[in-house]
């Protein structure tokens, strides 16, 4: 009976790993249509393919780990530093919600500090849902 | 709590599905506001009364987008050389969307102020940098502003200013000269000037005023004759030329 137990684990494990991969690769679609479209209006805003990237994988890294965590604490543990590397990198790359494109002899600047201050909303309830998650989860669940 | 957690979740999601539709939907309005004559300027309209010049420029707008536009501003700063001569700022009103609005972008300065600062530009001609920046805010949420420089050309009003040909008339005691200059400014030029003889001591021997009426591109020239006091008059002395009361010109003369 000893040796039968791991197969179950192994095999969920394995059941788990599959389901993670196909929601990255999902995800990845989903910002690869998400490039394609932006890169049409934001292509000629500086570091816009390295910022983008760096945002795409980030948030493909999230979708693996918190897909894989499922059905542990962890994954409320990563959906909140999910959270907090959006606040912080969106802040960042949109260099506080103001972008500057040079043409020849133009510039055009583009501020969005309110829809900036939205995003940023938006993650502190992500936040505050993964904590209620968290604490919804530990209360069912003790052995976690 | 699961009932809390699911209003969270729909709230996020409907703030994340707010969040992606806004951009696109003004960058959409923008494209609509742009396409076709929903937007046009008029001839502008130059003006010079009492030292002051002012620039009205009538445009249209027929804001086609789904949105408001509001703070549009056009600021416009002229330099030279990094020395800032005049900032113009013109707030025009807002737009709402599917409304048609009439507007005149009037900028206004005096010019007495800007040749008080800066008199070379009434004897010279100069290059000045031109600072212009349009800024608006659409669906009170996004700002855009486009901003441009350029170099543009200053023509002086009393370009190549010339004293020549002094000659005094001891028996009527009338000092005679030419001035000739060319008014390269945009302007006409239709206030006096006013001459002021001085001999070499620096007391004042005549002063007289000349009513100038020069169109804009035109040359200047004309013999001028002025009574002088005989018992202040000496063989060299100075003169000089003020416009709209400011000294515009100033050199030594000598009789031979």
């Amino acid at each position: 009976m000893s040796e039968l137990v791991p197969r179950p684990n192994r095999r969920k494990l394995g059941l788990r790993i599959a389901r993670a991969f196909l929601l990255t690769a999902a995800s990845g679609i989903f910002w690869l249509i998400i490039w394609f479209l932006a890169s049409m209006l934001l292509a000629n805003f500086p570091n816009y393919q390295m910022l983008f990237t760096v945002l795409a994988w980030g948030l493909l890294f999230f979708t693996f780990a918190i897909a894989l965590a499922e059905g542990t604490i962890y994954k409320y543990l990563l959906i909140i530093i999910r959270a907090f590397f959006l606040i912080v990198y969106l802040a960042y790359a949109t260099n506080n919600g103001i972008l500057t494109i040079n043409f020849e002899n133009f510039a055009l600047t583009v501020e969005f500090l309110p829809l900036l201050a939205l995003m940023i909303v938006i993650n502190l309830l992500d936040i505050a849902r993964g904590l209620l998650q968290a604490i919804e989860f530990a209360a069912q669940s003790p052995k976690d | 709590m699961r009932f809390t957690i699911r209003a969270l979740g729909w709230i996020i999601a409907l703030l994340w599905i707010i969040t992606l539709i806004l951009p696109v939907s003004v960058v959409l309005s923008l494209m609509k506001l742009a396409e076709g004559k929903n937007m046009g300027i008029q001839e502008p309209i130059f003006s010079l009364s009492n030292g002051n010049l002012s620039l009205t420029i009538p445009l249209y707008i027929n804001n086609t987008g789904f949105y408001d536009i509001s703070e549009v501003n056009v600021k416009i700063k002229i330099s030279r050389a990094n020395d800032v001569i005049a900032t113009l700022l013109e707030n025009l009103p807002d737009i709402p969307a599917g409304l048609m609005v009439n507007v005149s972008c009037t900028f206004s300065e005096s010019l007495n102020e800007i040749f008080q600062r800066y008199r070379a530009l009434l004897t010279e001609d100069a290059n000045l940098d031109v600072d212009a920046a349009l800024h608006f805010r659409v669906a009170y949420a996004v700002a855009f502003n486009i901003a441009t420089n350029f170099t543009t050309k200053w023509g002086a009003p009393f370009q190549n200013l010339t004293i020549y040909d002094i000659a005094y008339n001891i028996t009527t005691h009338v000092l005679s000269f030419s001035i000739s200059f060319n008014n390269h400014a945009f302007f006409p030029i239709n206030e006096p000037l006013t001459i002021e003889l001085y001999n070499s001591d620096g007391k004042k021997v005549s002063s007289s005023s000349l009513s100038l009426n020069v169109p804009s591109g035109e040359s200047f020239q004309e013999k001028i004759e002025v009574n002088v006091d005989p018992s202040k008059m000496t063989r060299s002395g100075f003169i000089r030329l003020f416009f709209s009361g400011l000294k515009i010109f100033e050199e030594e003369w000598t009789l031979s």
